[in-house]
């Protein structure tokens, strides 16, 4: 039987309402796109939603309380709340230098690193 | 950060976001020697350190980058241009002698105040956020009501959460990337409340910051009592009719013990308005500007959100190096003729930036419409058309204009309407 799942593109403020069909993981068809960009979004957040992640981390020493640091590839939808709170757990003390790796193999994929996305002096 | 700041500047830039950054760039480029940031925080940067999310620089550096990493490659192309960067200093006013010559007065904490001499000045002091006030919401007056933007700066720089079960108001970029950032930080986010029918962030914001974590967005629908005594309790939201006006016999309860408010930006202008530049009070709310970017007052120079307030801080990037290259020049004793064409907003068009052309030089104008519009077109005077497949007030229009365009235009004010595709036009918009 197949079956359909609903998405609104990202790929432009229109936001068109798009309908995926699918019997299991094969994908049948995409309706409701204005632009091909629709079905290509559709299908990947069919098969495999990731999602970029950036969030803070404690830092001592530093100018602010805070460090803002990314991850360095997406994480898959499902595990970000998971994937926050592992890196939450990370603290750092000044100096930091933007692009510096903080914690390597997040969730346990290799190559997917968190990276400070500036750099903070020690003020103390 | 406490650079020279002193002696004599070509050009003196007042603000060290995207806007100033780019302007000193700017200016450099054209080829002035003496140049000077001037920024009220402990660092150069602005706004872009506290918007830690990805989305900067896909137009300048053709790479998505987060705001912070946006601010640093600015901070060392400052850097390594040998341009002056204070921080810590507040620029309280201009005065401008009979010559033209500018005196910044700057206080600083550990130097007091200065009087600094420049030959042009840049203002790129950015925006400010609405407030509760602006929009007169009733109730009493308890801890826990904020603006988005003073929240992002709490949550992401300083490390304090503004509260545990949050309210927002108003679904621009700013309430929505914020309902996701208190998520990822263990709050609970009870709702995004819109007095439009549509939400004014990127659709890509209200998939990826809402729908993902389940936060309801509740479009036609405002905010119309705070309830608490030391601490907001609960705050009443109504459903808006197409006067605007709160339905409140559908009105309903929704605890929460914060309210986030995000609806929209005034660009801050006290220090322009004091010098006595002309403002455009009622399109843009910044100062009015000339195609090279020059207020009213000659040699003062404007820039990014403090002009008109911007969607992408890359074209704020774009329009601040051309402000700086003029305002370079100008210390330089390079004038440009004055422009002879006004630009005027015509149909369903809220502002024109800048607002005067001249002939014989590209330009790049930047629009914002009032209300949305699928399938229509650009009717510039009857110079020119352009078709749009959409338009959002989300979301700024821009239009190259090439120099051969106004050579043909003999009239003194020019224009610009958002009009529907008539019938037969509409194959290939």
């Amino acid at each position: 039987m197949p079956e359909t799942e609903k998405f609104v593109c990202v790929g432009c403020p229109i936001g068109c309402p798009l309908e995926l069909e699918h019997e299991g993981d094969e994908i049948i068809e995409v309706a409701g796109n204005d632009c091909k960009r629709g079905a290509k979004y559709a299908k990947q957040e069919f098969s495999d939603p990731r999602r970029s992640l950036a969030t803070t981390v404690a830092i001592s020493g530093a100018v602010w309380g805070r460090l803002p640091v990314k991850t360095t590839g997406q994480v898959p939808k499902h595990r970000v709340m998971e994937a926050a709170r592992v890196i939450h757990e990370i603290c750092c003390g000044a100096p930091v230098e933007a692009g510096q790796v903080l914690l390597e193999g997040l969730l346990g994929e290799a190559g997917l690193d968190v990276i400070a996305t500036r750099s903070m002096e020690n003020v103390e | 950060m406490l650079g020279r700041a002193e002696g004599k500047y070509d050009v003196v830039v007042v603000g060290g976001g995207p806007a100033g950054m780019g302007a000193a760039l700017g200016a450099r480029d054209s080829g002035a020697e003496r140049i000077l940031i001037l920024d009220r925080e402990p660092e150069i940067g602005g706004i872009l350190l506290q918007c830690i999310h990805s989305g900067f620089g896909i137009h300048y550096f053709r790479e998505e980058l987060t705001g912070p990493e946006y601010a640093e490659r600015f901070l060392a192309k400052a850097i390594d241009q040998d341009i002056d960067l204070v921080t810590d200093s507040y620029v309280s006013g201009v005065t401008v002698d009979s010559s033209g010559r500018k005196a910044v007065r700057v206080m600083n904490e550990r130097r007091g105040i200065l009087t600094l001499e420049t030959r042009s000045v840049v203002l790129a002091m950015g925006c400010r956020e609405r407030t509760r006030g602006a929009i007169r919401i009733p109730g009493s007056r308890p801890s826990g009501v904020f603006t988005a933007g003073f929240a992002q700066k709490l949550v992401n720089m300083m490390g304090y959460l503004p509260g545990k079960r949050i309210a927002i108001l108003g679904s621009g970029d700013i309430g929505l990337i914020m309902a996701r950032r208190l998520i990822l930080e263990g709050c609970d986010v009870v709702g995004v409340f819109e007095i439009m029918p549509y939400s004014n962030g990127l659709t890509r914001n209200v998939v990826q910051c809402l729908d993902d974590f389940g936060i309801p967005l509740h479009l036609s629908t405002t905010v119309v009592n705070i309830d608490g005594r030391d601490r907001v309790e609960r705050i009443t939201v109504a459903p808006v009719g197409d006067d605007m006006a709160p339905i409140m016999k559908r009105a309903w309860e929704v605890d929460c013990d914060t309210l986030l408010i995000s609806i929209g930006l005034i660009p801050e202008n006290e220090l322009s308005r004091n010098l006595g530049i002309r403002l455009d009070e009622v399109n843009t709310g910044g100062p009015w500007v000339s195609s090279t970017m020059e207020t009213s007052m000659p040699g003062m120079f404007a820039c990014g959100n403090v002009v008109h307030v911007h969607d992408l801080a890359d074209f704020v990037t774009r329009e601040a190096l051309l402000a700086g290259q003029f305002a370079g020049e100008w210390a330089q004793g390079i004038k440009r003729p004055t422009d002879n064409i006004s630009l005027v907003p015509g149909d369903n068009l809220r502002y024109c930036v800048p607002h005067s052309l001249s002939p014989g030089r590209e330009h790049t104008v930047y629009m914002r419409c009032r209300d949305p519009m699928k399938k229509c077109k650009l009717r510039v005077g009857d110079l020119r058309e352009k078709k749009l497949r959409y338009v959002f007030p989300a979301e700024m229009i821009s239009l190259k204009v090439r120099p051969d365009l106004l050579d043909r235009f003999h009239g003194d004010s020019l224009r610009i309407d958002l009009v529907p595709l008539e019938r037969g036009e509409e194959g290939d918009a």
